[in-house]
């Protein structure tokens, strides 16, 4: 039930249960809706497993890497890809993270953050058809 | 480390070809759907007869030959006096629609989960009733559930004109839960007769159209003597390419008309999702998504689906879906690999939890197709909401506190990673 997890020099002992099941139902639901599950793994890992941020950060990008991969595949076989779609937003996609780290030497991310949870309800009650 | 990394590489890719071999059933591959063109059945003879009936032809004419990304139509005519008139448009490109029937006939039967899926849907469809039945169509609900696609149709007289999407090809799966474990459509039925098509047709129409401002206008206005007139919308971002009219009334039908819909650069047609786009939107919208994103430490895909949706509501959720996810994974990519030079990811638990997540990726997007544009959304949205309190919580005191000293440790080993990795 416990694996032990070495990482620079220290070892930590991970609740797999927890942590499978976790990361499976998370993968569903990302998957399904198109996404690839980043800051839902991110607490799942530090807050639910209890491991430090160090281990995380790497460690997560890879188990999302595996489900985006996996879902981009099972997508493409059921016809839900449009590629002059994709080749419309993929440039944009690839600049922005060339951009995005340049931006955030010069604000807070707490400032971004607080914009983020306003923007994100707003979004939610849009798609709960309430404006 | 580089043969671990090379164990890994094949174990994805290994993944990923075990994905293509699931058997499917027969229908999702796209070059095997449209081979079988569904020939003219000869047993309905009202609507498949091309041939000008004697005595009650119908006139047809429409003003313009050629429209640019959308435009108005005047569409005028002449029909036998005291007639009701119906317009039928729709274009000559084609676009999959799939639709779940999982509703009990009644309350002792159970949901009979039958996936019904067609690749020849016009990519746009309407159906022009008479002006004065505008009150009886504003009491019919907009979307959703309760819309009734062929009820309405038929409420309103208007079923004498649907014909176009009434003999495409269906392809029913009868879906099992097994089968949506393994990830597959479910067990090809047997081909549907005429009727069974012209009925799963209209679910089909309204899956893919979804409400019935799309579906149906009424803005045929007719004369005492049967002289009729209409100004048909196309939309822009509609699909290009031809547009065919054709009007009924009653057992008459008039000859098609067309019309030209040209789009040029920057508009774009989008081949599976059915409808065009200007190129510039698209792009900046996930420029902007993909830097704040980064900002606030999460793909970006969260944010760019319901803003699509919402920006763009001609767009199917699974065609959203689907794109989204592989532009994502680039950028995830070089993530990895960028962490991996410095030796900064635990290959063990990232590995194990991954298979995990692999495993979930390969269920959900089959149910993607499943759920209907309401449930996603509603399913959105409460992601988004659970999504805003993480990020709400990352910004009370408490957090950013014990976060400081996180960040700070995170940096040392990272320094630390770094310079190992360089000597």
């Amino acid at each position: 039930m416990y694996m032990e997890v070495e990482f620079w020099g220290q070892t930590f002992k991970v609740n797999m249960i927890i942590g499978l099941i976790g990361s499976f139902l998370l993968a569903i639901v990302a998957s399904m809706m198109g996404f690839g599950g980043g800051p839902f793994m991110m607490p799942l890992m530090s807050v639910v497993l209890g491991l430090p941020m160090y281990l995380v950060v790497g460690s997560s990008l890879l188990a999302i890497f595996f489900n985006t991969a996996m879902s981009s595949m099972r997508h493409y076989q059921f016809g839900n890809f449009d590629l002059t779609f994709f080749l419309m937003m993929f440039p944009a996609a690839i600049l922005g993270g060339f951009i995005a780290p340049q931006i955030a030497k010069r604000i807070s991310p707490l400032t971004v953050k607080r914009v983020a949870v306003v923007g994100l309800l707003l979004l939610a009650l849009n798609l709960f058809g309430v404006y | 480390m580089s043969r671990k990394r090379a164990i890994i590489s094949t174990v994805m890719l290994c993944l990923v070809l075990a994905s293509y071999y699931v058997p499917m059933g027969t229908a999702q591959d796209k070059a095997a759907a449209p081979a079988v063109a569904a020939p003219a059945a000869p047993g309905t003879p009202a609507a498949a007869a091309p041939a000008p009936q004697a005595g009650g032809t119908i006139t047809l004419t429409v003003d313009k030959q050629a429209i640019d990304n959308g435009g108005d139509l005047k569409v005028s005519g002449k029909a036998a006096p005291g007639s009701q008139v119906y317009l039928e448009v729709y274009n000559d490109n084609k676009v999959r629609a799939v639709y779940f029937d999982d509703r009990k006939p009644d309350e002792n039967t159970p949901p009979p989960y039958k996936l019904y899926l067609t690749h020849d849907m016009p990519a746009f469809y309407q159906i022009c009733i008479p002006k004065d039945k505008a009150e009886a169509l504003s009491k019919v609900p907009g979307s959703g559930p309760k819309f009734q696609y062929s009820q309405v149709l038929k409420d309103l007289g208007a079923d004498v004109a649907y014909n176009a999407p009434a003999k495409i090809d269906i392809d029913a799966f009868k879906a099992s839960i097994m089968a949506s474990i393994i990830g597959s459509r479910g067990d090809l039925m047997p081909k549907l007769d005429a009727p069974e098509t012209k009925r799963r047709s209209m679910q089909l129409t309204k899956a893919r159209f979804r409400n019935k401002g799309k579906l149906l206008a009424p803005i045929v206005e007719t004369a005492a003597d049967g002289a009729f007139t209409a100004m048909v919308k196309i939309p822009t971002g509609s699909a290009p390419g031809k547009y065919t009219i054709v009007a009924y009334a009653g057992k008459d039908k008039s000859a098609p008309a067309t019309i030209d819909n040209k789009i040029a650069f920057p508009v774009m047609y989008l081949e599976n999702a059915g409808t065009s786009l200007n190129v510039f939107w698209p792009f900046l919208l996930t420029l902007v998504i993909a830097v704040f994103g980064v900002l606030i430490g999460a793909g970006g895909g969260f944010i760019m689906n319901p803003v699509l949706l919402a920006l763009f509501p001609t767009l199917p959720h699974t065609i959203v879906a689907g794109t989204v996810t592989p532009t994502v994974l680039f950028s995830q990519g070089s993530g990895v690999y960028n962490y991996s030079k410095i030796k900064f990811i635990s290959w063990k638990l990232g590995i194990i939890l991954g298979l995990a997540m692999a495993a979930g990726g390969f269920i959900g997007p089959k149910l993607t197709e499943l759920i209907s544009i309401e449930q996603y959304k509603f399913v959105f949205g409460w992601i988004l909401l659970v999504l805003a309190a993480l990020l709400f919580w990352q910004t009370t005191p408490g957090y950013i506190a014990k976060n400081k000293k996180e960040q700070a440790i995170l940096k040392e080993f990272k320094k630390r990673a770094e310079e190992s990795a360089k000597s």
